[in-house]
Formats: structure tokens, C-alpha cells, sequence
């Protein structure tokens, strides 16, 4: 071991380090093998609700790290992630709708995206997922989309110019870029 | 996501990032104990930072087996100051272990597996410190041991 780590328990290294293990061409199969096994064995043992609770937090991980995106995705709309949160729990629609109290038209139209959502239909999702996925997420889901629209919305500015009548007295010169 | 710092007791909010070309002026085997700028390029090399300072506090380097549904942490330490006795921050490598776990879920579900290949006598301190499972050569985490780590350290 390296001289970096004397002092230190075998405890405090596991605590602070992963060391570098060079295994021979043997050995990495046999370690590739063995893994398998057991890791055949814990999927076999594994039950229906570990399988949900990790769908569940999949979803949640993918919907956190696309709302720390700076980047826009047309396709991941809230009713993609709607979809995809009714799809992971094996419900029908009409069986999903029933479970957070809305008509299934309705939820057919929130998952097409030809509905906006209300503030109650995220409090009911918060609810139904045990508050796995919480109701500012979706919200900020829906806000992520309508804040990209507003920024490249170019006829709205076109109409809305004739209503301002005066704007500051600044030149394109004095200001910085963004 | 918390650290300790140990002098205090206060937690510490931190986030794991990606490593970018610019943090490699710092890391000095000095500090980091391993020769990380060999690893520039690599696509999955990780550090924790400090909230305030900006310092970085660990790093990490994986290796991502999608047929396998597997991320393994193939090295990792702590800085200089944060290992052994007198450490300043508690709970680096918990954190880092925990990143590698939340990786994995949101790449590969239910199916996710991160793994650890270690020296013969560090193995049982980490099947005890992280819940680790042993699988001869390697240990490794998935379903339920997975996320109880998770849930220690990020939820």
C-alpha cells in the first residue's frame, strides 16, 4: 500500500478511498462471473415493490436532472413524464384516473399535452406517488415549457410592441451581453 | 446531499459535478493521492465540492457497463485534510458512493448495479460502511441495499 495511507486503519482507508485493483485477465473474468451470479440471485429475490420504488426513482432522478438542464427538449413535456408515471405503476389509464380523481379524457388530454394542468392535478400527483415525486416538480415542469416559449416567442413581441409606449433610455451600446 | 464538518457538527450542503479541464491545475497527488491528470478525457470523473469555497473535497472515477446495467467506481479518494483522524468533513466518500447509486437508477431502473473492486483486507469495511454485498472478487449494491444508501446520503 502506499505510503500516502500509513497511519491510517484499514477502516479509515475503506472510509476515505477506492484503491486502484489491477486484476489479472483470469481474475476479471472469474470477478465478471461471480458478480453475475449473485447479481441473477438478487433480481430473482428481488420484489414487485423494490421494482417500483425503483422505476419510481428513476423517473424522479431523470425529471430532477432535466430541470437542472439549462437545455429545452420539446418532447419532455408534462405529459411525457405524466405518461411515463402512470406507465411505471402498470395501470391502465382509465384505472390510473380513477386513482387521483379525474375524468379519463381528461387524463388523456393532459398526457397529450392539449390540456394545461392545475395547480390541484400536481398536489394529487405529489399525493399518489407518497410525495416520491414532488408536486413542485411537475409545476416546474409546465414552467420550463412555457418560459422557453416566452423567450422565442417572436409574434407576441410583434403585437405587444404598439403597447409600449415609451421604454428606458438606453441604447444597445450601454447594454451588457447576455 | 450533507457533509459533517466534524469541528462543528454543522451538515453541509454539497453537489457532485462533473471534473472540467480547468480543475486539473489542481489536483496534485499531494492532495489527491493519485495522479488524476492521467485520467483527463475520461468521461466519468467526478468531484465534491465545497458550497462555499468552491474546494474540492473528493473525486471519483467510473466506469459505466450499460449491457451490464452496472457502474463501477473504479477509484476514489478524499482530499489531503479529510482522511483518518482529524479528517475536517465526515460523509465525502459516503456521498460520492451514493452519486454512483443515483447514476445508476436513473440509467438503469430497477436493474441498476454499482460495484466496487477491492483489496482483500478493505472488504469487509466496505460491506460494513455502505452496506455492500460480497460477490467474491467484487462487492456491489443493487435493489434494496441500493436504496438504503441512497437513501442515507441524497434523499
Amino acid at each position: 500500500m502506499k505510503k500516502a495511507f500509513a497511519g491510517l486503519t484499514d477502516k479509515q482507508i475503506a472510509e476515505s478511498f477506492v484503491l486502484p485493483v489491477k486484476l489479472s485477465i483470469r481474475q476479471q473474468a472469474e470477478a465478471s462471473a461471480q458478480l453475475a451470479t449473485a447479481r441473477a440471485k438478487s433480481l430473482e429475490q428481488a420484489k414487485p415493490v423494490d421494482k417500483l420504488l425503483a422505476r419510481i426513482l428513476q423517473l424522479r432522478f431523470q425529471l430532477e436532472d432535466y430541470l437542472k438542464s439549462e437545455s429545452y427538449q420539446p418532447t419532455r413535456t408534462f405529459g411525457h413524464f405524466l405518461k411515463e408515471y402512470q406507465q411505471l405503476g402498470g395501470k391502465k389509464r382509465k384505472e390510473f384516473a380513477y386513482e387521483i380523481n379525474i375524468h379519463e379524457t381528461l387524463l388523456s388530454q393532459l398526457i397529450s399535452d392539449r390540456r394545461e394542468p392545475g395547480e390541484q392535478i400536481f398536489i394529487r400527483l405529489e399525493l399518489h406517488s407518497n410525495k416520491t415525486i414532488p408536486a413542485s416538480y411537475w409545476f416546474r415542469l409546465v414552467e420550463k415549457k412555457k418560459a422557453y416559449q416566452l423567450q422565442h416567442d417572436s409574434k407576441i413581441r410583434q403585437r405587444e410592441k404598439k403597447n409600449v409606449k415609451k421604454s428606458l433610455a438606453l441604447q444597445e451600446d450601454d447594454l451588457p451581453v447576455f | 446531499m450533507t457533509i459533517i464538518e466534524l469541528r462543528s457538527g454543522n451538515k453541509l450542503a454539497v453537489s457532485v459535478e462533473p471534473v472540467t479541464d480547468e480543475d486539473f491545475k489542481k489536483l496534485t497527488v499531494k492532495r489527491y493521492f493519485f495522479n488524476w491528470k492521467k485520467l483527463k478525457g475520461q468521461p466519468l470523473l467526478f468531484k465534491l465540492v465545497h458550497p462555499v469555497s468552491g474546494d474540492i473535497l473528493g473525486l471519483m472515477h467510473l466506469l459505466d457497463f450499460p449491457q451490464e446495467d452496472r457502474i463501477e467506481v473504479k477509484l476514489l479518494a478524499v482530499s489531503v485534510e479529510n482522511k483518518g483522524v482529524g479528517k475536517h468533513f465526515d460523509r465525502i466518500a459516503g456521498n460520492l458512493i451514493a452519486f454512483t447509486c443515483r447514476l445508476a437508477i436513473a440509467k438503469y431502473g430497477y436493474k441498476a448495479c454499482i460495484s466496487l473492486i477491492p483489496k482483500t483486507e478493505l472488504k469487509p469495511h466496505y460491506i460494513r460502511a455502505y452496506g455492500m454485498m460480497d460477490a467474491g472478487l467484487q462487492v456491489y449494491l443493487d435493489g434494496r441495499p441500493l436504496f438504503n444508501l441512497l437513501k442515507k446520503y441524497i434523499q
